[in-house]
């Protein structure tokens, strides 16, 4: 028959009487108990045999108790293990300060065994059900980024889309979203969002505006009507204070029509075969806000060639430098404007090595889209 | 000194609580030796850690007595003072001694 691996607890104690009833009260009940008479011996056995608790006497010679615990949180190698301090009965700014220094408990001193093994046996049960509620969110919030990849479209999926992309996402489930919409042969449509706030319910929407964007970006409406459609359902379902800025994209390659939809979101760059790069800008709402929102619609010609930046916010905002949407984005044209020596696939890949080799550290989620005509 | 009673208390064996009292006597006399090295020395921190170390094993194993009166003497060695030690160390001494005989 397999035995079950103990549970191990170190306990660290100047004094060998205590130690030694420690060790009895405990060993007698299953567990594995570890012995130091000193801090930095019990530093040394917590990193090299890793207990599921330690039980830490305040008041040692040399290094006390406090000196230990800090050291231990310090410690990567040790800092998530449990500590129970070890305390004179009357001594409340030692237990205080001990609670500061991330003790989980304190037991006062003389102890009784019976004491010390159920507030081992309480905290190690604590420690295993904390630390399977992390694992458990750990996995959880990785189905939702994986999801939310998931729903993100792959350019080699949308060979006739012809587009690049970079999505980073901050945390586990970003606030920006993107999605390519093929509306006929000729008509693709393509969607950058931001919602405000990044969490778990901001990668469940996701799939929402992913339905509605579907639904409703077809031939039948102008990309102000989808817009429009998107927005009235969005105002519905969303919670409060919840939004999301989006840039919608409308590419007809038949007419050579490009129309640009804004909702409060940075303005696009277009990048044309010949010239310079400029700001596609138009003002409008932000999406599922306000029932009445009013969305800016800019229409221009397109040539063969021709690239549109799509991004988001992430791109152009620097909330320590300040920099406004439009002001970020132009003092990025040229940037922008190097961008055609690469290929339309391997463009936003490239204007964020560029950017992040300034040393810039991103402060939000980033989608950036290259498009090309 | 009624082993059974304290054993009971602490929910173990007697034979287990001998062996604890063993230990105890061993450790003590330690301490008390550095207690006279302290007082000899005039070094009081050092009394005060070694009566501090028998007053939290002695009231671990419940041997109140002994406990109150190392408590006094940590407290009187931290404020600098260890008059009237020699005696506070035969009293120790002569308990400690009808253990190691118990």
């Amino acid at each position: 028959m397999q035995k079950i691996q103990p549970y191990t607890v170190l306990a660290v104690d100047d004094n060998l009487l205590n130690l030694t009833m420690i060790e009895k009260s405990l060993s007698r009940e299953g567990y594995q108990v570890f012995i130091a008479g000193n801090g930095s011996e019990g530093r040394a056995i917590a990193r090299e045999k890793q207990p599921d608790l330690i039980l830490l006497d305040i008041e040692m010679p040399g290094e006390n108790g406090f000196d230990v615990i800090e050291k231990l949180k310090q410690d990567a190698a040790t800092n998530q293990i449990p500590v129970i301090f070890l305390t004179g009965v009357s001594d409340v700014n030692a237990k205080l300060k001990g609670f500061d220094l991330g003790a989980v408990d304190y037991i006062t001193k003389p102890f009784h065994p019976l004491e010390v093994l159920a507030r081992v046996r309480i905290h190690l049960k604590l420690s295993i059900a904390t630390n399977s509620l992390i694992q458990d969110q750990a996995a959880k919030l990785l189905q939702v980024a994986e999801a939310q990849n998931a729903m993100l479209p792959a350019p080699k999926n949308f060979p006739d889309a012809r587009f690049g992309v970079y999505y980073k996402a901050l945390e586990e489930a970003g606030g920006d979203f993107y999605d390519i919409l093929n509306i006929s042969d000729y008509i693709t449509g393509y969607f950058v969002a931001d919602f405000s706030g990044h969490d778990i319910r901001t990668s469940y929407l996701t799939a929402s505006v992913k339905a509605l964007l579907t639904q409703n970006c077809t031939p039948l409406y102008s990309p102000r009507e989808s817009m429009k459609i998107v927005n009235a359902v969005l105002q519905k379902i969303l919670p409060p204070e919840k939004y999301l800025t989006a840039c919608y994209l409308h590419l007809n390659r038949s007419t050579m029509v490009m129309t640009l939809v804004n909702a409060g979101h940075p303005p696009a760059a277009c990048l044309p075969v010949h010239g310079d790069a400029f700001l596609v800008k138009s003002r409008g709402d932000v999406l599922g806000m306000f029932s009445d929102a009013h969305f800016g619609v800019l229409r221009m010609k397109v040539t063969r060639g021709d690239r549109f930046l799509v991004y988001s916010d992430g791109l152009v905002e620097s909330v320590d430098k300040k920099i406004n949407w439009v002001a970020g984005a132009r003092k990025l044209l040229p940037v922008f404007q190097n961008l055609r020596e690469f290929s339309c696939a391997d463009a936003p890949g490239q204007l964020i090595r560029h950017l992040s080799g300034a040393h810039r550290i991103p402060e939000d989620d980033i989608v950036v889209i290259c498009i090309e005509v | 000194m009624d082993y059974k009673h304290l054993a009971d208390q602490l929910d173990i064996n007697e034979e287990e609580f001998s062996e604890l009292v063993a230990l105890f006597v061993t450790i003590t006399r330690a301490d008390l030796k550095k207690i006279r090295q302290g007082v000899s020395n005039d070094n009081s921190s050092q009394a005060a850690a070694a009566a501090h170390s028998i007053k939290g094993a002695a009231a671990n194993l419940g041997f109140t007595q002994m406990a109150a009166l190392a408590k006094k003497m940590e407290a009187l060695a931290n404020a600098g003072s260890l008059d009237n030690f020699d005696a506070y160390i035969l009293e120790i001494e002569t308990r400690l001694e009808a253990l190691a005989v118990t």
